[in-house]
C-alpha cells in the first residue's frame, strides 16, 4: 500500500484535477456538468487520494472501500480522480469521452467500465444501493466502509431519506453519506423552492452521526474521515460538506449559468489561470 | 403432455410456497436475502430462522428494490416479495435503472396480479406485464399454479440477470398441474391440454379459466389446445407458430391490460414469423380502471370471464 499523502500533496492533487476537468470542458465539443464537477474536486481528492482503501491494481479487491457516485452527473469528475489514482488512463477518457463506444460517458456505467461499483445518473438513487451493500458487508462481518457521494439538490428526492430511514434501522455504521452541500440546484438556489434548511438537521433527525466540513478545505476533508466511527459502530454517518459550485473559477461560482457548459478556449484559459493563482495560496 | 388436475379441487397458498420455497434456498445458499417493503407475512419463517439475511424496509417500494440492487452487486440473490402496483410502478424506475441497467439477479415477486387483489384500481395490476416485459434484460413469468412457482423459482437460480414473477392473488390459487409432472423452463410454454381445432394462450390464473373453456367445447366436439405461457419474456416463439399452423385459430386471454401484455406478445410472435392464424381474438381488461368487486365478479364484467372466453371459442371456430 502507497504511503499517504500529506494534505499540500493532496491540494497539489486537488489542482491536477481541476487543471484536468478544464481541460477536458475547454476541449470536448459538448458539455460538461463543470460546477458540480469543480464543487466535489477537493472531497473526490479526499476520499480517492487518502480516505478510501482501494488498489487500482486489485480494483475488485474484496476489502476494498465501496463508493457510490449518486451524483452521476459528476462522472467526469470521478473518472479523472481515478485516472490520477492510477486506475485509468487520462489521455483516453480526453481522447474519448461521450464518444460512440467510449466507456467514459456524461454518467457513470458499471457494465462499460469496470471499476466503477455502480451505475448512476437518475439522482437519488446511489443511497439505496449503498444500503444494499453495506447490509451485505455487515451480515458477512466484513470491516470495509460503503461512500455514497450525493449533491444536496438530488436530495430533493424522496427515496434518499427513505434509504436514510433503513440506514439508521439497519445501525449501518460502516454506511458513509458524504453530501456536496454547494446549496445550486440546476436551476436554482437549493434553498428557495424548496426548504433543505436547516440541513444538518435533517441527517440528525433521520438518525445519522452528522459531521459538518467545510468541502474546500483539506484538511478539515482529512480530519473528518480520520475521525469516521468504526464501521462497527452502530450509527451511519453523513459528512455534510458545504461547498461552493463552480469553485476555482470566479465567473462559474454561485453562477446558474454553470451547471454544465462548454467553456471557450478564451474562457479556458482565463479559468486556468485562475486556479493557477489561487494553487498553494492555503 | 401434462397431467392436468382437472377437478380444480385443490388449492393452495401461492404466497406459502413462495415463503417456503425462499426458506428453503435460503438454507442451502448463503446468496439468499428476503426483502420485504411491509408485505413480507409469508416470509416470516425465513425471517425467523435468517434475520440478518432478511430486510423490510418498511412502506418504500423504491427503497426495497434499490436495497435489493445494492446487495446483488455484492453477489447475493436478493428476493423481493411485493404487491405488483407498487413494485412495478412505484418503484418502476429503480427497477429499470438499478437492477436492469446492471442486469442484476434481483427476483420482484409480486402478489395480486390482474383484477384479484380486491383492493380497486389503486391496487389491480393491470399494466405489469407489459412495463416489466419493456425492460432490457429482464425475465417475465406469470405463474397461476403454486407448484410451479416453486419449479420456477429453483431454476431462477441459474438466471445471472433480473426476474420478475407476477403471481394471481396468491392467497387460493387452483392447482392445476398434478406435483412432478411438469418441468418449468425459462422460455417454454407449456401445452396444458393439447387440442387440434383452436389454440387458447393463457397466464397466470386465468390458465384454469381456459382449461374449463376448453371442457365446455369438448363437449360439443370441438378440440381445443390449452397453452399456459408460464414465460412471458423470452417467449416461446416457435410455440407459437406451431399452434397457428396446426390449429388454426388463436384466443388469447388474459388478466392484463388487452394491450402490452401476452396478446400483444403473441400478435408480435406472428407478425415477425410471418404466420397468420385464420382467426385471432384477445380477451382481457380493456383501456377502464376497474372498480370493486371479486376477481370473478370483474372478468364477467368486462367481458373476459368463463362464459366469455367459451363464446369467444366459438366465434373463432366459425372461422
Amino acid at each position: 500500500m502507497q504511503e499517504k499523502p500529506t494534505i499540500a500533496q493532496l491540494e497539489e492533487l486537488a489542482y491536477e484535477l481541476r487543471y484536468k476537468l478544464l481541460n477536458l470542458c475547454g476541449t470536448y465539443e459538448g458539455i460538461v456538468h463543470i460546477g458540480g464537477d469543480l464543487s466535489v474536486a477537493d472531497i473526490f481528492t479526499s476520499l480517492f487520494q487518502y480516505g478510501l482503501n482501494i488498489d487500482p491494481k486489485d480494483i475488485m479487491m474484496p476489502t476494498r472501500d465501496r463508493f457510490i457516485l449518486s451524483k452521476g452527473h459528476a462522472a467526469v469528475c470521478m473518472y479523472i480522480t481515478m485516472a490520477i489514482r492510477g486506475f485509468f488512463d487520462y489521455d483516453e477518457i480526453v481522447r474519448t469521452y461521450g464518444k460512440l463506444d467510449s466507456a467514459y460517458g456524461m454518467h457513470p456505467c458499471k457494465v462499460q467500465l469496470p471499476g466503477v461499483e455502480c451505475s448512476s445518473g437518475s439522482l437519488g438513487h446511489g443511497l439505496a444501493l449503498a444500503v444494499g451493500m453495506a447490509l451485505s458487508a455487515k451480515q458477512r462481518k466484513e470491516k470495509h466502509r460503503v461512500f455514497c457521494l450525493m449533491g444536496d439538490g438530488e436530495t430533493c428526492e424522496g427515496s434518499v431519506w427513505e434509504a436514510a430511514m433503513t440506514g439508521a434501522g439497519y445501525k449501518l455504521g460502516n454506511l458513509v453519506g458524504v453530501i456536496d452541500r454547494n446549496s445550486q440546484l440546476m436551476t436554482t438556489f437549493s434553498d428557495e423552492p424548496v426548504a433543505l434548511a436547516p440541513y444538518p438537521d435533517k441527517w440528525r433527525a433521520f438518525g445519522w452521526n452528522v459531521v459538518e466540513v467545510d468541502g474546500h478545505n483539506m484538511a478539515s476533508l482529512v480530519a473528518a474521515i480520520d475521525n469516521l466511527p468504526a464501521s462497527d459502530s452502530d450509527k451511519p454517518t453523513a459528512l455534510v460538506c458545504t461547498t461552493v459550485k463552480g469553485k476555482g473559477v470566479s465567473f462559474m461560482e454561485r453562477n446558474l449559468g454553470w451547471h454544465a457548459g462548454a467553456l471557450s478556449s478564451e474562457d479556458m484559459k482565463k479559468a486556468l489561470d485562475e486556479i493557477g493563482a489561487g494553487r498553494g495560496a492555503k | 403432455m401434462v397431467a392436468v388436475t382437472m377437478n380444480f379441487g385443490t388449492f393452495m397458498s401461492a404466497r406459502s410456497v413462495v415463503g417456503d420455497t425462499i426458506l428453503e434456498l435460503g438454507q442451502k445458499d448463503k446468496r439468499i436475502w428476503a426483502l420485504t417493503a411491509d408485505t413480507g407475512g409469508a416470509l416470516s419463517a425465513f425471517k425467523g430462522e435468517f434475520p440478518d439475511r432478511y430486510v423490510d424496509v418498511g412502506i418504500a417500494e423504491q427503497n426495497v428494490v434499490g436495497v435489493a440492487a445494492g446487495l446483488a452487486l455484492e453477489g447475493n440473490i436478493p428476493m423481493v416479495m411485493g404487491m405488483i402496483p407498487f413494485m412495478t410502478m412505484r418503484a418502476c424506475e429503480q427497477v429499470r435503472t438499478d437492477v436492469c441497467y446492471q442486469n442484476l439477479p434481483v427476483r420482484l415477486i409480486g402478489t395480486g396480479g390482474g383484477l384479484t387483489s380486491g383492493g380497486g384500481s389503486t391496487h389491480n395490476a393491470m399494466e405489469d406485464i407489459s412495463i416489466m416485459r419493456s425492460f432490457v434484460n429482464m425475465t417475465v413469468l406469470s405463474i397461476g399454479d403454486p407448484n410451479l412457482i416453486r419449479d420456477a423459482i429453483y431454476a431462477s437460480m441459474d438466471l445471472p440477470g433480473p426476474l420478475y414473477i407476477r403471481l394471481a392473488q396468491g392467497k387460493q390459487d387452483a392447482v392445476i398441474y398434478e406435483k412432478g409432472s411438469i418441468k418449468f423452463e425459462f422460455g417454454k410454454g407449456i401445452v396444458a391440454r393439447d387440442g387440434s381445432d383452436v389454440t387458447i394462450f393463457a397466464h397466470g390464473e386465468m390458465v384454469r379459466q381456459a382449461l374449463e373453456a376448453a371442457l365446455k367445447l369438448e363437449e360439443e366436439g370441438k378440440s381445443v389446445r390449452v397453452v399456459d405461457m408460464v414465460s412471458i419474456k423470452p417467449i416461446d416463439e416457435d410455440l407459437i407458430v406451431s399452434c397457428v399452423k396446426e390449429t388454426g385459430r388463436i384466443v388469447v386471454v388474459e388478466d392484463h391490460l388487452m394491450t402490452g401484455g401476452l396478446a400483444s406478445a403473441v400478435a408480435d410472435v406472428m407478425a415477425d414469423r410471418g404466420v397468420s392464424p385464420k382467426a385471432f381474438k384477445r380477451l382481457g381488461i380493456p383501456q377502464v380502471f376497474a372498480g370493486f368487486g371479486s376477481g370473478v365478479e370483474l372478468r364477467n364484467k368486462y367481458g373476459y370471464g368463463l362464459d366469455a372466453t367459451v363464446a369467444a371459442l366459438k366465434e373463432v371456430l366459425k372461422a
